[in-house]
């Protein structure tokens, strides 16, 4: 038997997907921010093996302006499904309609699925359920997706519809509007389906740009209709429509007469011109303070130290030990595996916890407020402000921070975004800015704020100066984002979202990490000189042979010395193998040792990893190099998975790396020029480098391509 | 007058969207269209939220310049 199939059409956060994930019992991720599904999926309706449900991305219309709307666009007119729910968020219905007045020209029957009735029916609104239908000539069932009323009766009837195939009426215009529409469907050739006839002719009238194909007769009546309406087709037919629905609206539809609803009365507060960036950096404060010091420090350390430490290396070890198994397999499994994949799965407890707070600020709307207030900031530098959340999330681990980029649908702000994200200092670089503080410092407080404030800058220099190039030229997309209403944060939401991100990083940690960790065991542990064999002192081992070979690079950024450059190389599996690695290669001998004197800013015992640098500058070179350059390997698998383009993740790469070495440079160079170390041949290089960079910032910016249109802007 | 100097607050009705084609078009799908109601929420540094056919929507500066009330 031929398979039904059942498409799901709607609004962005009109709550398809949780409708979605209620038929067909999949578990896709649901936001309290549009655009959440980005591409189509298909399930099949639970309890009905033969019919599919097609859960299409967020759309306000059916013009083939974004890329969500040709995707839906195309899976309707390409592969005709046999129904179409369209959902319709009943709190928000006159602009939701707008969408249902285009999907019923499509010739298949409808079925509107009016969500979120629970909140109308606690709310003054009124709603006539059966007038509606009647006046929209297609049935209407009233249904919330979240508390899982009328799904199965709307199942019943949309099967039910899509089994007659009976077609399905469009709602009608004016009449004058009507006539012209009536004269271009007869010009239509022959061959056109009558299902479409309408809906081919309203696009020739308003010129869509894929599918009209205007004979000159069609032409004319189409130039005489615009000006006598002095209008042109296209919004005389958006006009058309708004009409259509005002007047349906008038007889069934009570609006409360407006109070100023409790929605309205927050964003009075929290998007206030004064109040906003207070109010936000307060919550921040309160996340972080939670998440990296009280409960985030528990955790982690219990993570850390018993649970990897005492329950899983130390009994492996012993075991192994007393198995007589291999020194190089015991070093190989305790060290190389555990201990690097450990490194990283001490992290998930604090990011599960940054995670949580951020998924409640998400889910109870604030994030899309916080793109509202950031946006009049990142706007001065380019960017819009929905790259401000990606980089929030990257404060706690740079991958889903990068995967939170997709809500940008600029492609060109997106890639600026995805290549800035790591940018900032995420978890795992705050063991390198403590080590830094500690033993080089003397545990000064600002070292810190100065790596946060470094992290910024970067984004907003890189923001400035790539918007000048070719490549990222244009004005940052016009910012415009629906604002959901906010609501009590629902469990299964928040549940959901931290494990998705969790996940993301976890997986990485099993996969590119766990390679990694193995690869850069191996090249501490044996060594080339004198024939391949295992060593037991590090400077013995290929690592060193490697630092030593291109420790020439970072001389002039200071930090040439082999350990150092060792220590950069160990960082690019995990950032926080830095610490680890500068413990074995220093008189402290082993990385937990360390990795514990910076917890406790032991200054005195940290004295040896100081003593590599050459001044303290060169220390501070070798911190903003880390914190700016390539990311860990599992970040920049997920660059280049969210990039979906070899060059430019290699780009993205190479851009960090190149901006961590100028800046670095520049830093060392007139540091020490500032300091009276003479002039030499690395001052040239660092006045060079300055000149370069102030000369990218206020250069001209390049023409380069159209800015792309405002509708690929939301 | 433009929709960035409206008061906060106030019942106004759009007068016109000017613009581009895409903008025009664009705007008009989110609701923004001549004759529509609308009210502000919040504003920013030329950044609004409205109420536009019943839904919230915040828009930048770029675009609140277009919209006539």
């Amino acid at each position: 038997m031929e398979k039904l199939r059942i498409a799901l059409v709607g609004n962005p956060n009109s709550g398809k997907t949780t409708l979605f994930n209620e038929l067909t019992g999949a578990n896709q991720t649901v936001g309290n921010w549009p655009g959440v599904t980005v591409e189509k999926k298909e399930g099949v309706l639970k309890g009905h093996k033969d019919v599919i449900i097609a859960d299409l991305p967020g759309i306000y219309s059916l013009s083939p302006y974004t890329l969500e709307e040709v995707v839906s666009r195309k899976y309707i007119i390409d592969e005709k499904p046999d129904a179409i729910i369209n959902i319709v968020d009943a709190t928000n219905i006159e602009r939701n309609l707008y969408l249902t007045t285009q999907a019923m020209e499509l010739g298949i029957p409808v079925v509107i699925a009016l969500n979120m009735m629970d909140r109308v029916e606690k709310s003054a609104d009124k709603i006539d359920i059966n007038a509606l239908s009647k006046k929209m000539g297609c049935k209407v069932v009233g249904i919330s997706a979240l508390k899982k009323t009328g799904i199965k009766e709307l199942c019943e009837i949309a099967i039910d519809l899509a089994k007659n195939a009976e077609g399905q009426e469009a709602i009608k215009f004016s009449p004058e509007t009507e006539e012209v529409i009536t004269k271009i469907e007869n010009l239509l050739s022959e061959d056109v389906d009558a299902r479409i006839r309408r809906w081919l002719a309203i696009k020739n009238f308003e010129n869509d740009k894929e599918v009209a194909a205007q004979t000159r007769e069609m032409l004319e009546i189409i130039k005489a209709y615009e000006e006598k309406m002095d209008d042109d087709g296209e919004s005389i037919i958006t006009d058309e429509r708004y009409t259509a629905i005002t007047t349906i609206l008038k007889d069934c539809y009570q609006k409360e007469k407006k109070k100023m609803t409790t929605s309205d009365k927050i964003d009075r507060i929290v998007t206030n011109r004064i109040l906003a960036l207070p109010i936000f950096v307060l919550i921040m404060i309160g996340v972080y303070f939670v998440t990296v010091t009280t409960i985030g420090t528990i955790v982690t350390d219990f993570t850390n130290d018993v649970l990897v430490g005492e329950w899983i290396q130390a009994p492996i070890s012993a075991g192994l030990e007393s198995i007589g198994c291999a020194d190089w397999l015991n070093g190989l499994l305790v060290d190389g595996i555990i201990g690097g994949v450990g490194a990283v799965i001490g992290f998930i407890p604090q990011m599960i916890i940054l995670f949580f707070f951020l998924a409640i600020l998400e889910d109870i709307g604030y994030m899309a407020r916080v793109a509202f207030i950031m946006d009049r900031i990142f706007r001065k530098f380019g960017m819009s402000g929905k790259s401000f959340i990606p980089m929030l999330i990257g404060t706690g681990c740079g991958i889903p921070g990068i995967m939170a980029s997709r809500t940008i649908e600029n492609q060109r702000d997106r890639r600026m975004s995805i290549m800035t994200v790591t940018f900032m200092p995420c978890g795992a670089k705050l063991p390198i800015i403590a080590l830094i503080a500690g033993a080089v410092f003397n545990g000064t407080w600002w070292v810190a704020p100065l790596a946060y404030f470094i992290g910024i800058a970067a984004v907003v220099i890189t923001g400035i100066m790539l918007k000048k190039t070719r490549l990222f030229a244009g004005e940052a997309a016009p910012f415009i984002i629906e604002l959901p209403a906010y609501h009590i944060p629902i469990g299964r939401n928040i549940g959901r979202s931290i494990f998705d991100r969790t996940w993301a990083f976890a997986k990485k940690a099993f996969t590119v990490i766990l390679i990694t960790s193995v690869l850069i065991w191996f090249l501490t542990s044996f060594g080339v000189e004198g024939g391949f064999h295992m060593v037991e002192d590090v400077s013995e081992s290929m690592l060193y042979n490697i630092g030593n070979a291109v420790a020439f690079i970072f001389a002039p950024l200071g930090f040439d010395q082999w350990q150092s450059v060792a220590a950069t190389v160990t960082g690019l599996a995990a950032k926080e193998n830095i610490v680890g690695t500068f413990g074995v290669l220093t008189s402290i001998g082993d990385a937990d040792v360390a990795t514990e004197m910076v917890d406790n800013v032991d200054v005195a015992g940290l004295a040896p990893i100081a003593a590599i640098f050459g001044s303290k500058l060169a220390a501070m070179s070798f911190m903003i190099f880390n914190l700016l350059c390539a990311p860990c390997f599992a970040a920049m698998s997920t660059i280049g998975a969210e990039m979906r383009s070899k060059k430019w993740t290699a780009f993205a790469i190479a851009y960090e790396c190149g901006f961590a070495y100028l800046i670095s440079l520049i830093v060392y160079q007139v540091g020490r020029l500032v300091q009276g170390y003479g002039f030499g041949v690395g001052s040239v290089f660092g006045i060079a480098g300055i000149v370069f960079l102030v000369f990218m910032l206020v250069r001209k910016p390049s023409k380069g391509v159209k800015i792309e249109t405002a509708a690929n802007a939301a | 007058m433009p929709l960035y100097v409206a008061p906060i607050g106030e019942k106004l009705t759009i007068a016109k969207v000017k613009g581009k084609e895409e903008t025009v078009r664009f705007l008009g799908n989110l609701g923004f269209v001549s004759g529509a109601d609308i009210e502000v929420v919040s504003e920013s540094g030329g950044n609004m939220i409205v109420n536009v056919k019943g839904s919230r929507i915040a828009i930048g500066k770029d675009m609140a310049k277009r919209i006539y009330i």
